[in-house]
C-alpha cells in the first residue's frame, strides 16, 4: 500500500476539509482523467484497488498516473476500549481530496477504452466522480 | 493564427474586488483584463461563450482577433495569454488579453501533434508517451502555426523525439530546450508480486527525529579543546 517513508509526526488531526482543489484540477499528463466532485478521504486501499482495476483493463496498452498519495494517518482505538487512554494507535492512511482534484490520469487507449475503466476505478472509490478529457482528444487520439 | 472573430467588451468601472467580479459572473459575462503594448491595463467584462469558442477553435488560444471596447474608438489586435477555470463546473471565471504589434515577434506555445502508429508501438510492443504537449516559440503574430505536426511512424522502441527534430520553417525560433524531450516509446510496466511487495512493506514510516542531530565528530572535537 502506498504511504510516506518519513514523517515528521506519528499522528495527525483531523482538520478541514472545506473550499475546492484550485490546484490540481486539470489535466496535467494523460488524454482522460477521473475528476472528483465532492471532499473526502480516499484510503491507500481505495487508492490501489482503483489503480489495479483500471491496470487490468487497459492490459498493456496504456499509461496511468495517481495524481494523489494518501500522507495523513489514521488513527483508531482497539475494539473494546473504554474512552481515554490516548489517542489510538495508527491505523491506515488517508488522501484529502477536495472537489475538483483529477485523482487519475491515463494515456494511450481509445475514449471508450478509458471510460470504461475510470467507471471500474470510480467503483472502487467512496466518493463522486466524474470522467474528464481534453477538448482535443479525437485528434491525439487518431494518431496513436 | 488571425482570426476573423470580433470581441465585444464592456469597461467595468467602481470596485475591482471579488464583490464586483461575482456581480459580472452573475450577469452573465466574466471579468478580464487586456494589457501590453505600452498602454495602461483597462479592466473589461466579456461574453464568456464568445471566449470559449475561440479557446476551442483550431488556432485555440493562439488566435489573434478584434477586440471592440465599448466607448474607445478604435478596435486592438488582441490575443488571450491566461485563463481560469472553475474546477467542479468548468467554467470560465478569467481570462487576461494582451494587445498584439502585428510587426514584432511575440512568444507563444504551440499544441504539438503526433501522427502515425510508431514501429516501437506496432511491431515492438511498446507504448508511446507524449512528455511534451506544447512547444514554446518565438516568430511574427501573423507566421503563428495553429499546431506543428510531427510524423513519429519511424519511432523505434526507446528512440527519442526531441525539440530539435520538430519541423518548422524558417519563420519561427523555438525558445524551448532543443533538447527536451517531446515523446518517446516506452515500455510497458508488468504488474508486480502483490505478496513480495507487501511483505517488504515496513508497517509505520521513520518518524524525524527532533533537537539536533548528534554527529560522531562532535563529541571529539570538544574534547580536542579541553
Amino acid at each position: 500500500m502506498l504511504m510516506p517513508k518519513k514523517v515528521k509526526f506519528r499522528k495527525q488531526q483531523r482538520g478541514r476539509m472545506c473550499g475546492k482543489a484550485w490546484r490540481g484540477s486539470e489535466l496535467s499528463f494523460g488524454d482522460y482523467g477521473l475528476k472528483v466532485m465532492e471532499c473526502g478521504y480516499i484510503t491507500d486501499r481505495q487508492i490501489e484497488a482503483s489503480r489495479v482495476a483500471m491496470t487490468r483493463f487497459i492490459k498493456r496498452g496504456g499509461k496511468i498516473w495517481l495524481r494523489l498519495f494518501p500522507d495523513k494517518p489514521v488513527t483508531k482505538k482497539p475494539a473494546e476500549t473504554r474512552m481515554g487512554k490516548g489517542k489510538g494507535a495508527p491505523d491506515h492512511w488517508v488522501a484529502v481530496v477536495r472537489p475538483g482534484k483529477v485523482l487519475f490520469e491515463m494515456e494511450g487507449v481509445t475514449p471508450e477504452m478509458a471510460q470504461e475503466a475510470m467507471r471500474l476505478a470510480a467503483h472502487k472509490l467512496p466518493l463522486k466522480t466524474k470522467f474528464v478529457q481534453r477538448h482535443d482528444v479525437k485528434v491525439t487520439v487518431a494518431a496513436k | 493564427m488571425i482570426a476573423q472573430e470580433v470581441v465585444t467588451a464592456t469597461p467595468r468601472e467602481g470596485k475591482f474586488n471579488k464583490n464586483a467580479a461575482r456581480r459580472v459572473r452573475v450577469a452573465g459575462k466574466i471579468p478580464a483584463v487586456v494589457y501590453g503594448a505600452a498602454e495602461p491595463s483597462v479592466a473589461i467584462a466579456v461574453d464568456p461563450k464568445q471566449i470559449q469558442r475561440i479557446l476551442h477553435s483550431e488556432s485555440g488560444h493562439n488566435s489573434i482577433f478584434d477586440l471592440e471596447i465599448a466607448g474607445s474608438p478604435a478596435k486592438t489586435k488582441a490575443m488571450i495569454v491566461d485563463w481560469q477555470y472553475e474546477p467542479i463546473k468548468g467554467t470560465l471565471m478569467h481570462i487576461d488579453l494582451k494587445r498584439i504589434a502585428l510587426d514584432k515577434a511575440i512568444r507563444v506555445e504551440v499544441p504539438i501533434q503526433l501522427t502515425g502508429t510508431p514501429v516501437g508501438v506496432k511491431t515492438q510492443g511498446g507504448i508511446l508517451d507524449q512528455v511534451l504537449r506544447e512547444v514554446e516559440i518565438e516568430c511574427l503574430p501573423g507566421d503563428i502555426p495553429s499546431h506543428i505536426d510531427v510524423d513519429v511512424s519511424n519511432l523505434a522502441f526507446g528512440d527519442v523525439l526531441r525539440v530539435a527534430d520538430l519541423p518548422h520553417t524558417g519563420s519561427l525560433k523555438f525558445v524551448s530546450d532543443e533538447n527536451s524531450t517531446v515523446a518517446h516509446v516506452i515500455a510497458v510496466k508488468e504488474e508486480a508480486a502483490p505478496a513480495a511487495e507487501a511483505a517488504a512493506a515496513p508497517a509505520e514510516p521513520e518518524v524525524v527525529k527532533k533537537g539536533k542531530q548528534e554527529t560522531a565528530e562532535a563529541p571529539a572535537d570538544k574534547g580536542g579543546k579541553k
